[in-house]
């Protein structure tokens, strides 16, 4: 089991008039945890779909495991990528394991059934992520954070050694939040799992993420203007480990926020500063106190 | 330790069963409802032909000649339609969808007004023009919504419904226009036929129907897994390794197929494909490898039933079998909505 993403040059537009990715270049390593994250409309979602094979690049190669997303059938990429979207529609009412089962589609029987070995996936799958409880019940009566727990499960018996999650925190309160980046950790952990997903929350990425890919988005593309981004072509993404990605200059850079940094053992967290913060500019403007240490 | 959950499944051994008793009880209903009309009919006379000199055998002639096509037609009409209902809704991911969603209707519908209208009396292999318009008048609509839907760029289930829901709005105003200028007993015949209708058919063609439509519903079966993965949506579907475009295209193309045979054989029938896939559903659950077999069969039940209500209720008239399908569909399918509801959470 590897799971090795290579990006190459990769360049994508819905539009001619609008880049929204140009030329990103990075590589996620087998067992890496990489947060994708950056102002709305900078290409978070994008890049994922490209990674999954869901739009095709523009220009620039993306590899999964050494070999050309578009060049794996849709069976044979299945087995490599999983991934966890965000609109979830529910229909007919399939229950918690009808669903994880469908994970398995692929490997069913002759007859469309699923083997014993597949139910045994679905079931592991759904131990791990805790909602083996929920087993019998239709996906539809589930809380958000249940299931969203369900949904992971359904990728994780897809059993393939990558997977991109789209903000699989948006809508959950802290708790649910906190336990989805543990099941995802953990997935890392014991399995060895490469796991990219695309976050508005820099703290959780700062927590659990080992490299980080901050997108600044078109906006910046276009200020420039034409063909003179060929100049600062690299310069609108920055990817790294987590702790170098994330500082306030960054941040208010990227996301045009002012941002009070602080320090818990080794890891910075951000606490966003609004309009009408408490005396924000007195913070703000003091220097990082992240670097006084 | 593991912790031992209950989680029931559907086995292929359970499913098995199941059809085998559905299918018994389609077998028995068929055999009562041949047995039921204005004219009784004993068995004993039916099979005792042989030994009699006389040159007519009544009961022969009713129960072979007019009833057993009459309840094989109505199998064959009520199984298709149910079916191809069950893969329009998951297609679609719409539980109004029908088999006539997509323009079916209009266009058989206006297959037929043009040859009532324009009294060709001619014959295709034993088959009336009405039917072979109808036949052709379906499917041409079908990939007409199907190409029109295309158009909107990538599969799109609202650019798809859009599209039927224009075309058939447009070929009905043809229809009305087309009755409207034309003569009185045309327009008769052709809402008579609108309405769905049971006539008696000849056995060959009878045979074909049920071929084709036991073929496409295997078909329909043997992509069943596929449609599961396909009710999350495209995208979901593609990531768990389902080939969308091919499930797609096959299980429109048969469906489409079955309902156009349908529908050329007994006229528009409603509501055998809206209530039946989903009493079926509310009942057994929404996993298709068991409601497609068994929608199709609990649809042939009854659309028997129906037709054999539409046969003495106002004997020696007869009612089109649509206006039965519909007065007893409605207050059946409520039953079933109020009392299951609670176990599906999308009706929320």
């Amino acid at each position: 089991m590897s799971g090795i993403i290579e990006v190459e040059n990769l360049s994508f537009s819905y539009t001619p008039q609008s880049i929204i990715l140009k030329d990103v270049s990075f590589e996620v390593m087998p067992g890496t945890f990489l947060a994708i994250a950056g102002p709305n409309g900078a290409g978070k979602s994008t890049l994922l779909n490209l990674l999954c094979g869901s739009l095709v690049p523009k220009s620039g190669t993306i590899k999964i495991d050494a070999a050309p997303v578009e060049s794996y059938s849709t069976e044979a990429l299945a087995g490599k990528v999983a991934v966890v979207r965000q609109e979830f529609v529910p229909v007919f009412g399939f229950t918690v394991i009808e669903m994880v089962l469908m994970a398995r589609t692929l490997y069913y029987g002759p007859m469309g059934f699923e083997r014993k070995a597949d139910k045994e996936i679905a079931v592991e799958a759904l131990e791990m992520t805790d909602t083996i409880q929920f087993a019998s019940r239709p996906l539809g009566n589930l809380s958000g954070g249940e299931r969203q727990r369900v949904f992971i499960a359904r990728a994780l018996a897809q059993d393939t050694a990558i997977l991109l999650l789209d903000e699989p925190t948006s809508f959950l309160d802290l708790k649910h939040q906190v336990g989805i980046y543990d099941l995802l950790k953990t997935a890392q952990v014991e399995r060895g799992k490469t796991i990219v997903t695309v976050t508005h929350d820099i703290n959780l990425a700062a927590q659990y993420c080992d490299e980080t890919l901050l997108l600044e988005g078109p906006a910046s593309c276009l200020s420039i203007g034409g063909l003179q981004n060929e100049s600062r072509a690299h310069s609108n993404y920055h990817i790294g480990k987590t702790k170098d990605v994330f500082s306030t200059e960054q941040i208010e850079k990227v996301f045009g926020v002012r941002t009070f940094a602080g320090r818990i053992g080794q890891e910075k967290f951000f606490i966003p500063l609004g309009k009408f913060a408490k005396d924000s500019r007195q913070i703000a403007n003091k220097p990082d106190s992240s670097q006084q240490k | 330790m593991r912790i031992e959950v209950m989680i029931e499944l559907l086995t292929p051994r359970k499913l098995v069963v199941r059809i085998i008793l559905a299918a018994g009880a389609l077998a028995v209903v068929m055999f009562i409802c041949s047995l039921v009309g204005t004219e009784s009919v004993s068995l004993k006379a039916v099979f005792g032909a042989a030994d009699e000199e006389a040159p007519v055998n009544p009961d022969y002639e009713i129960f072979v000649r007019v009833r057993l096509p009459r309840i094989i037609l109505a199998t064959i009409v009520g199984g298709a339609l149910a079916c191809s209902g069950v893969v329009f809704q998951a297609l679609l991911r719409n539980p109004l969808a029908d088999p006539y969603i997509l323009g079916i209707s209009s266009g058989c519908g206006l297959g037929a007004t043009i040859v009532v209208i324009s009294g060709l009396n001619w014959t295709l292999w034993g088959r009336s023009p009405i039917a072979v318009f109808a036949f052709a008048g379906a499917l041409g609509t079908v990939w007409l919504v199907w190409f029109v839907g295309r158009l909107t760029g990538k599969f799109h289930v609202t650019g798809l419904l859009l599209a039927g829901v224009v075309i058939n709005a447009f070929f009905s105003a043809v229809i009305m226009f087309l009755t409207s200028i034309a003569k009185a007993e045309h327009v008769y015949a052709t809402i008579f036929w609108l309405m769905g209708n049971m006539t008696e058919e000849d056995f060959l063609t009878l045979w074909l129907g049920a071929g084709f439509v036991v073929g496409g519903t295997t078909v329909l079966f043997y992509i069943s897994p596929q449609l599961n993965a396909l009710s999350f949506g495209e995208e979901d579907a593609k990531s768990m390794g389902i080939n969308t475009a091919r499930t797609r295209t096959i299980a429109f193309g048969v469906a489409a197929a079955i309902t156009a045979i349908a529908v050329s054989l007994s006229g528009l029938i409603g509501f055998v494909g809206l209530v039946i896939p989903h009493g079926v559903r509310l009942v057994f659950g929404p996993d298709h490898r068991q409601l497609l077999p068994l929608s199709g069969i609990v649809g042939a039940i009854f659309l028997v039933v129906a037709d054999t209500v539409a046969r003495i209720i106002v004997a020696p008239a007869q009612l089109p079998v649509g206006v039965v399908t519909a007065i007893v569909g409605g207050p059946f399918f409520l039953v079933l909505l109020v009392k299951y509801s609670r176990k599906v959470s999308w009706l929320k």
